[in-house]
């Protein structure tokens, strides 16, 4: 079976203020030379902590900014060789649902508008054929009819979701890309939207790259998860093996670190010390060695290559696995 | 012996374009030193509101406290005098805030901040207020702590900062540290890094926490009682232990419930997550006599409506204001 | 199927509250502002004053009715006439037709040009940011007043060339306001979600950006007004002006010798200038605490 989206050696990188008029130009590697592929109708989750890429990789993969390495291919296509109208065409099959549902809809349209948005400049459906289908959406993300001509600041942060979840599927993307898209919400409110994506997902057989740093939210959502830590993916797995034997120091670390309302399953906490490293002057060796409970010597000069240790599929990218 | 902080039927009132709306209604409870006390709750059902009441810090003109009284180290605050407050705050009772980078200032040094602390309330000189905020940036483990009060906010790191900001709060050694949702803006191993902490502070120093947060697994590490604050009102009060044991607030319980959490069921058999359908309700609500849970509730019945529940005492420490705590939990 | 469900409480929440608008909300900030609505109110009877004066009063303002210096109020002449006799109330009247249609179209001028220069600085960024926003320090370091003397003197003194000339000395405030509210704009989410709907850059410019930036664009607008007023009032007070036409700068200008004889001939014309740009300028803040969103709630 072949993958919906398949993300090969993908690097982004953003350009350094020089220090001076003749310094070097130095580049941030937001994103490091990953690799994942996602499964039609399956969900991979990206997790990791803030400076970690994984937002730079989601954007880069819907188009949003700049790729400067790498292959992505959705459904046989690479959409990173597209430009102009080719690449607004991408654009219906790729949608993103954002983060804050405060300043992702635009203030001065109504519901209605910021739904249609997507059709309006990508499908080619008569005005009449729009309005119903806005009138579906509306209803399959849980928003009354009457709602459809109030503006974003007249909705609470869930129903704000909403309606971004509705943007995202009015023109039958096959992947949707969702950012963080709870974690500006509400815990009780997380709940529904967390629901009403995967009842989504169920029924129209959609495709999520899931972006998230909590990892309740992605053993509750992913198939498969990729752990990432300062631009590289350090473990790549299917959501059981992750969970039940997680390997790579840093996954460990993070899933202790999560507090747990259950005194009895709570875990050895693994504390980390320290801060990440400068993203801008990456260490040679492996970019979690300054803050690894277990790191030798190796660790600090060569970077650990991300292969299988173990069984098949659970990928990890450290010396000492 | 009485406790260090006492708070009785506390009320306060905030003015908006909609009318008066009571944002704390009602709300009683207790600190001893040493203790940590978690206020739990969706944005806007006044868990900062009492944070600030309690700093003496309610915006001016919009809001006031209508009813109660709020009592510290035997001394009644809600009557104090503004000179009085100023020597209170940050001396005897101080706060850390969620966004450590807008509450600190950016065009003076980390030591500068935590030093200025220090000369006001304890007359140190320049000094030796110096000497004691390198000191006091050590005891939160931020490395070379020489060094790094020269920097200023924007050269550190969010959980440095945040490590700079109890500093700041710790510097006079406050007999009470109020942390305002004080590790949501960070990673979760920062997160750990801070709970961890607080902890060896309190430990320490006996400094008494009100943690206002909204994450139930945040409380379980932290706190040892608990209350739970809905639209304004206390919903369930108890120790930590009790209240995951056993929650009796049907609000409590979704809270609780909703939360996906990395050591549930791994089969792919996935259930949905409970909710708490709705949304919380609007300030014009506030104050109501009914429940005012009572639209999200599946239990609700038409007392629940008419009535505002009466706190139902299940044991010393563990109390809920629900009609129905008792008869559905069997 | 529970997720679907927005429950009773939830719908009764947003049932209440009537689809309004951005613009209906500020409408009603700037109505609750006395000194805004006072300032409208005169401008609008300016603005009558301009379109039905004429024809209610048609005194012609070049015609010599009476003996010069006749003091307001006496011979039936309100506000008396000046050192050629000519009745001063027709020359307010029809000089407030000029003023206003100068400081109009002379505002329209600058708006166009700098909202275009700044729209497409900000957008664009880099080079085409570099190259526009050294133009505009250019056209800002220029002194005003002797430029669009030098324009008007050379192309002459017609209203066309009066509004141009006021125009281009004062768009480089529009051109920066502009530039600045789409440099933060352009980072909202929002922004970044139209992109991901495929909407083309000139859409994303005028139909999702542009909007968004319209407040502060506004009071700029409308401040910008009561300037040409007041610059087309310095530029006919010097002479340059059409001398066919009557404006008020123009009946200073001409009465001036008389300041100490007749002040009213300067005073009254004077005053209208005054209120009229006092009211623009209320009126400017009105919108401004109107349409700035920090100051209303959510």
């Amino acid at each position: 079976m072949t993958s919906l989206l398949d993300v090969q050696n993908l690097s982004v990188r953003f350009e350094v203020k020089r220090q001076s008029l003749f310094g070097k130009k130095s580049y941030l590697y937001a994103v490091d030379d990953i690799s994942f592929q996602i499964e039609r109708g399956k969900t991979l989750a990206i997790v990791g902590e803030s400076g970690s890429g994984k937002t730079t990789a989601a954007l880069a993969c819907a188009r949003l900014l700049d790729a400067h390495q790498g292959k992505i291919t959705l459904d046989g296509e690479n959409i990173l060789a597209k430009q102009g109208e080719a690449l607004r065409q991408i654009r219906s099959k790729v949608q993103f649902i954002f983060q804050d549902p405060y300043s992702s809809l635009n203030p001065r349209m109504r519901a209605e508008a910021i739904v249609a948005e997507p059709l309006n400049s990508l499908s080619h459906q008569t005005s009449k054929q729009k309005r119903e289908v806005v009138d579906q959406l509306f209803d399959a993300v849980g928003l009354r009819p009457e709602q459809k001509r109030l503006f974003p600041h007249q909705f609470s942060g869930g129903q704000r979701q909403r309606i971004g979840i509705a943007r995202a599927l009015a023109t039958k993307p096959e992947l949707i890309i969702c950012d963080e898209p709870v974690s500006a919400l509400d815990v009780a409110v997380q709940a529904q939207i967390l629901n009403l994506l995967r009842k989504l997902q169920r029924e129209f057989n959609l495709t999520y790259l899931f972006i998230s740093h909590d990892l309740g939210v992605v053993q509750h959502m992913s198939d498969n998860i990729a752990v990432m830590y300062m631009g590289k993916v350090v473990e790549y797995a299917d959501r059981q093996s992750l969970f039940q034997t997680p390997s790579h120091p840093y996954t460990n670390a993070l899933l202790s670190a999560v507090p747990g309302i259950d005194p009895g399953q709570r875990r050895q906490r693994v504390l980390l010390p320290g801060d990440p490293p400068d993203p801008v002057n990456l260490p040679a060796g492996c970019r979690f060695a300054s803050r690894c409970p277990i790191a030798v010597d190796q660790c600090f000069t060569d970077q650990p290559e991300l292969k299988a240790r173990q069984s098949g599929d659970h990928l990890i990218a450290c010396h000492l696995q | 012996m009485s406790a260090l902080l006492e708070v009785n039927h506390l009320s306060i009132e905030l003015t908006t374009r909609d009318g008066v709306a009571p944002v704390i209604d009602d709300l009683s409870f207790d600190l001893n030193a040493g203790e940590t006390l978690s206020f739990v709750g969706e944005s806007g059902c006044g868990k900062s509101m009492t944070a600030l009441a309690l700093m003496g810090l309610l915006p001016e003109n919009i809001s006031r406290v209508s009813a109660g009284s709020i009592t510290f180290a035997g001394e009644t605050l809600n009557d104090a005098s503004e000179d009085r407050l100023r020597q209170i705050r940050g001396n005897d009772i101080s706060m850390i805030f969620q966004e450590p980078m807008t509450s600190l200032n950016p065009v003076f040094t980390i030591g500068e901040q935590i030093a200025e602390v220090l000369r006001t309330h304890q007359k140190l000189s320049r000094r030796a207020a110096w000497k004691q905020s390198v000191e006091l940036l050590n005891a939160v483990r931020i490395p070379q702590p020489e060094s790094r009060a020269a920097d200023y906010p924007f050269q550190m790191s969010g959980g440095q900062r945040q490590r700079a900001m109890i500093a700041m709060a710790l510097a006079c050694e406050p007999k009470l540290l109020i942390a305002d949702e004080p590790t949501t803006a960070l990673d979760v191993t920062v997160q750990a890094q801070i709970f961890d902490l607080l902890k060896d502070l309190r430990r320490q120093t006996g400094t008494a926490i009100i943690l206002i947060t909204h994450d139930m697994g945040a409380v379980a590490e932290m706190a040892e009682r608990m209350i739970v604050m809905y639209a304004g009102r206390k919903a369930e009060y108890g120790s930590v232990q009790q209240i995951i044991e056993k929650p009796r607030h049907p609000y409590t319980q979704g809270l609780i419930a909703c939360v996906p959490h990395i050591t549930a069921d791994l089969s792919n058999e996935r259930q949905d997550l409970l909710e708490v359908p709705g949304i919380v309700p609007s300030l014009k609500d506030f104050g109501k006599d009914q429940c005012l849970f009572a639209s999200r509730c599946e239990h609700r019945s038409s007392r629940c409506t008419q009535q505002r529940p009466e706190e139902h005492q299940f044991s010393s420490d563990h109390s809920a204001e629900c009609w129905h705590a008792v008869e559905y939990q069997e | 199927m529970k997720a679907t469900n927005t429950d009773s409480h939830d719908q009764h929440n947003t049932n209440a509250i009537k689809a309004r608008s951005p613009l209906a909300e500020a409408a009603g900030m700037f109505f609750n502002n006395y000194a805004a609505v006072v300032a409208l109110l005169i401008l609008i009877l300016v603005f009558l004053m301009a379109v039905f004066g004429p024809i209610l009063y048609q005194t012609d303002p070049f015609e010599m009715v009476w003996a010069p210096f006749s003091p307001p109020g006496e011979e039936g002449f309100l506000f008396g006439t000046d050192y050629l006799g000519r009745d001063l109330l027709a020359m307010i009247i029809n000089g407030s037709r000029v003023s206003l249609l100068i400081g109009l179209s002379a505002a329209l001028v600058s708006i166009v040009i700098g909202v275009t220069v700044g729209a497409l600085a900000g957008f664009y960024r880099g080079f085409v940011e570099e190259v526009l926003m050294r133009i505009t320090e250019f056209f800002q370091v220029l002194p005003t007043l002797l430029f669009s003397m030098v324009l008007v003197a050379l192309f002459g003194a017609s209203l066309p060339m009066i509004t141009f000339a006021i125009g281009i000395v004062s768009w480089t405030a529009v051109a920066r306001i502009t530039r600045s509210e789409f440099l933060r704009i352009r980072e909202q989410e929002y922004v970044m979600a139209s992109r991901a709907s495929g909407v083309s850059n000139t859409r994303l410019m005028f139909a999702v950006i542009l909007p968004n930036a319209l407040p502060p664009i506004i009071v700029q607008s409308a401040l910008m007004v009561g300037s040409a007023i007041l610059f087309e009032a310095g530029l006919s007070f010097l002479g340059l002006t059409d001398p066919n036409i009557v404006s008020w700068g123009q009946i200073i200008g001409s009465n001036r010798q008389y300041i100490l004889d007749a002040g009213y001939t300067v005073t009254i014309p004077g005053a209208a200038i005054f209120i009229t740009v006092l009211a623009i300028s209320l009126v400017g803040d009105g919108l401004n605490d109107a349409l700035n969103p920090k100051l209303r709630q959510r």
